[in-house]
């Protein structure tokens, strides 16, 4: 039975960071990762990593900005410690090896990203997730941190109500382990999967958010979630949001600018839930709208844009140096998570999270882009630390042994079961089909409230499901199964907190309260796990220094 | 669209042999490879194997081979590669299959790329915000970073089939991402560890590598900076290894003396008395097919002067 200090779950930036940051603490640290880590989320990440470097720049800037982006509901002491710590994370980076663009002088160019009032994000052309992926992993290889790559963690090892490892089971011979651990990082990514189509990986299935939530921790603003204003439309390819920071328009198929009057100050520089409704608002109203990505010229468009211009080719048959292509907002990145303090810890003893699968506070209603990876990076780095720490002090848990027995009697009577006339397939895209429908871009009473009787009727069929492939090898209609029952979870939360926040804020966009409400709610959802469903509660939103304004771009 | 999905199955574990499946789909159009795969788990057999991680052409994860050419399943729309209604779907060429279409990456790369070593060690303290590097010392950088382990370039590869071991050209692309990076101090180092068997001089620059790179960094150019980069430095090759350095030099000293490789003196100063009995089966493979000159003789090749000359100036200049 492997057995470890400190366990962190997930490859992408914000679990390699915290890996090395255990390790650097001199942990005993391992990675758990249902794909390879270079495999990870974080690698589409295109636009850049905020950080006041600029000398006309400062921390309180990238932090008002944050704020306003997040349209009031980012804990501001979250949002302070993110904005301070940036220029450090990217400055680790650039020693570790990240080819940054450089400017003319040689020193870290700097783009402008939608919702920020200056250039603030470095980047590596297209490809910036990429690349901070890969110097990580670099890092990581060099650290000889161990990696249990392509293990599913199906439960997490609870021991008198603190986490003490997990239970994986490993794809290539498709045993199930315990992997005993003094503390455990989350850090499995968003959940972006409970739509469809979604610029979301395959993988992000919210499995950290529905392991944390059954075993107590709190997950918080789950009604959250930005949809990515520019999809190529029909294929959820997403063209970054640089493109419109560096020139790029939106125009309607009539010639009209988009975002004339919905921001006319930033214009297509506004964030991102702007973005995306004044485009849905048009395509509703049976326009066309199109990228018009010719202003940033040929010569640009192929040095920085490579990736994404070779995408737009192969996928849509269009060239973005020569022709406007036809966008379309999707679900994309997942600001809700589990609650954690500044140092990742979720109130549940030896549990930590960090980067998508957590909520750290710092997006608010809307998230800005540049600030993702960054966040990863720098929640990730202080969730290893405390992880590191309070393992030191932690005791060994009991009772993995019969854990496993459990676990794998389970899995064992799944793939028993077998196929039945209900599929795991029917469910899933009822699931997404309700979500897009019901709890979409705009949203309202009537439609929260029949999704989620939709979905509590979903996980009733689930209960019944079996496995149709009965061998264990490689068996991922099992692993499909397994995160079929965490996005059905996860979902019903994101529902029954939409259908409890009564006011429009940030992303989320209600029908029927389109007014954002301060005296109501300037508060975080709450939501804790009971065996009848989801129990909803709040807590007030940190105000440091910037006071709840209006938001004008 | 109606399609009939022709698909590798094997399960080595199970014994049993491989072969093609044929599974009837029905797809919307613009449906990519990817779609299919998952309708066939969803439809018809929820035991096929595949990967898949971010399914839209930035992750490399679903690389297999499609109508008989490498492609990403995630990014090959249907419509453009079904031929008489039909997609057949293997895995890519000269690779341990574990299951169906799921192969052995680890081999193929991830252990390649740990042999590089490929993490940075900066040559100097990192000024205070950040170097100070001309952006045109990054691109190259950047680009070979852009590579995104489809593995497609070592599929291609021609040395890999005869040697799964060489470290190929994904894994010599990344080692030129650290070797090239102005920020690294320990080029000749590396260069010192790719020198070694199975590593940069092994790659006979078919030029297969860059044909098949999707996102056009022209591996076996960055194969070629490496060796140009080891011989500016004066990097002996091989010197982990005397059977290798010996080679080298065997190699090296024949062209000089004489203008052209004297293969019997390469293997004798290679092998060693001791050793060259192991290299009776091939001389005598050799001798039947007629490929070893008898008696064997090895001349002077005209204009022998002027290529010692080359060895004196590169090596003056090194």
């Amino acid at each position: 039975m492997p057995d470890h200090t400190v366990v962190v779950v997930g490859g992408g930036v914000a679990g390699i960071r915290a890996a090395l940051a255990a390790r650097a603490q001199g942990a005993d640290v391992a990675l758990v990762s249902k794909v390879h880590p270079l495999r990870s989320h974080s690698c589409t990440s295109q636009g850049g990593l905020n950080a006041a470097l600029a000398p006309d720049d400062s921390w309180e800037t990238h932090a008002q900005d944050t704020v306003a982006g997040g349209d009031f509901l980012g804990d501001q002491d979250a949002v302070e410690t993110l904005a301070r710590e940036a220029p450090d994370a990217v400055l680790e980076l650039d020693r570790w090896g990240a080819p940054f663009n450089r400017d003319e002088r040689g020193r870290l160019a700097l783009r402008r990203l939608a919702g920020a009032s200056r250039a603030r994000a470095c980047y590596a052309d297209d490809l910036t997730g990429h690349v901070v992926l890969q110097v990580l992993h670099e890092q990581l290889l060099a650290a000889r941190v161990p990696a249990y790559v392509e293990w599913v963690v199906t439960s997490l090892l609870m021991d008198d109500g603190a986490c003490r490892g997990v239970v994986a089971l490993e794809l290539a011979t498709g045993t199930l382990h315990a992997i005993t651990a003094r503390a455990v990082v989350l850090a499995t990514g968003g959940f972006g999967r409970v739509y469809e189509p979604t610029g979301a990986s395959l993988g992000l299935t919210g499995d950290g958010l529905a392991l944390a939530y059954r075993a107590g921790a709190v997950l918080m603003d789950m009604e959250m979630v930005q949809y990515h204003p520019t999809a190529l439309t029909g294929t959820g390819a997403l063209l970054t949001e640089a493109l419109l920071g560096e020139g790029a328009l939106l125009v309607t198929g009539g010639g009209e600018r988009v975002m004339a009057e919905a921001a006319p100050r930033l214009g297509e520089r506004a964030p991102r839930d702007l973005l995306s409704r004044s485009i849905a608002s048009r395509l509703k109203a049976g326009e066309a709208v199109l990228l018009d990505a010719r202003p940033i010229g040929g010569a640009r468009l192929g040095r920085s844009f490579g990736v994404t211009r070779h995408l737009v080719k192969a996928v849509a048959g269009l060239d973005l140096a020569k022709e406007p292509v036809p966008v379309e907002p999707v679900p994309h990145r997942t600001m809700g998570g589990v609650r954690v303090d500044l140092h990742g810890a979720t109130g549940v003893p030896g549990l930590f999270a960090a980067g998508g699968c957590a909520a750290t506070g710092v997006h608010g209603a809307n998230r800005l882009g540049g600030n993702s990876l960054l966040e990863a990076l720098v929640f990730g780095r202080r969730a290893g630390e405390a992880a590191a720490r309070a393992a030191a002090a932690a005791p060994t848990g009991q009772g993995a042994s019969s854990r496993l027995a459990d676990e794998e009697r389970a899995l064992e009577a799944l793939t028993a079961r077998g196929g039945g006339p209900d599929a795991a397939a029917t469910i899933r895209q009822a699931l997404t089909r309700t979500m897009r429908e019901q709890v979409g871009l705009f949203r309202e009473a009537a439609g929260l409230a029949e999704a989620t009787r939709t979905i509590v009727g979903l996980e009733e069929r689930y209960r019944g499901l079996g496995v149709t492939a009965s061998g264990r090898r490689w068996n991922y209609a099992l692993v499909s199964h397994l995160e079929l029952g965490h996005l059905l979870e996860v979902a019903r939360v994101v529902a029954a907190a939409a259908l409890a926040r009564q006011e429009s804020r940030g992303v989320h966009a209600r029908r029927d309260f389109p007014e954002r409400d301060d005296t109501g709610w300037l508060r975080h959802t709450l939501a804790s796990f009971t065996p009848d469903g989801p129990k909803l509660d709040a807590q007030p939103v940190v105000i440091t220094r910037w006071p709840p304004g209006r938001r004008a771009y | 669209m109606e399609l009939i999905f022709k698909v590798y199955r094997h399960d080595p574990a199970a014994g049993t042999k491989p072969a093609l499946e044929s599974y009837p789909v029905s797809l919307p159009d613009g449906a990519t490879v990817l779609d299919g795969l998952f309708q066939i788990r969803d439809r018809h057999d929820g035991g096929l194997a595949f990967r898949a991680a971010c399914g839209r052409g930035f992750c490399g994860e679903c690389t297999l081979r499609i109508n008989r050419s490498g492609k990403l399943a995630c990014i090959t729309k249907v419509a453009q590669v079904a031929k008489d209604g039909e997609v057949t779907v293997e895995p890519v060429r000269n690779i341990t299959v574990l299951k169906d279409l799921v192969y052995d990456v680890d081999e193929l790369l991830w252990q390649k790329i740990a042999w590089v070593e490929p993490w940075l060690r900066p040559a100097t303290a990192q000024p205070e915000g950040g170097y100070v590097i001309p952006d045109a010392g990054l691109e190259p950088i950047r680009k070979a970073m852009s590579c995104y382990y489809c593995g497609l370039c070592d599929e291609g590869c021609s040395v890999i089939p005869f040697d799964r071991r060489f470290s190929g050209p994904a894994a010599l692309t990344k080692a030129f991402r650290v070797v090239f990076d102005p920020r690294d101090g320990a080029a000749r180092e590396r260069l010192l560890r790719l020198g070694e068997p199975r590593g940069m001089w092994d790659c006979v620059h078919c030029y297969e590598a860059n044909e098949h790179c999707p996102r056009g960094i022209d591996p076996t150019d960055r194969i070629f900076d490496l060796r140009d980069k080891a011989v500016e430095l004066g990097v002996k090759s091989g010197t982990a290894n005397p059977q290798v350095a010996r080679h080298y030099d065997s190699f090296a000293a024949s062209v000089r003396q004489s203008g052209w490789l004297d293969e019997g003196r390469l293997a004798l100063e290679t092998w060693g008395l001791g050793r060259l009995g192991e290299l009776l089966p091939m001389a005598w493979r050799a001798l039947r097919r007629g490929k070893l000159p008898v008696p064997y003789l090895h001349r002077k090749r005209p204009g022998a002067e002027w290529i010692r000359k080359i060895f004196d100036k590169v090596e003056k200049r090194s």
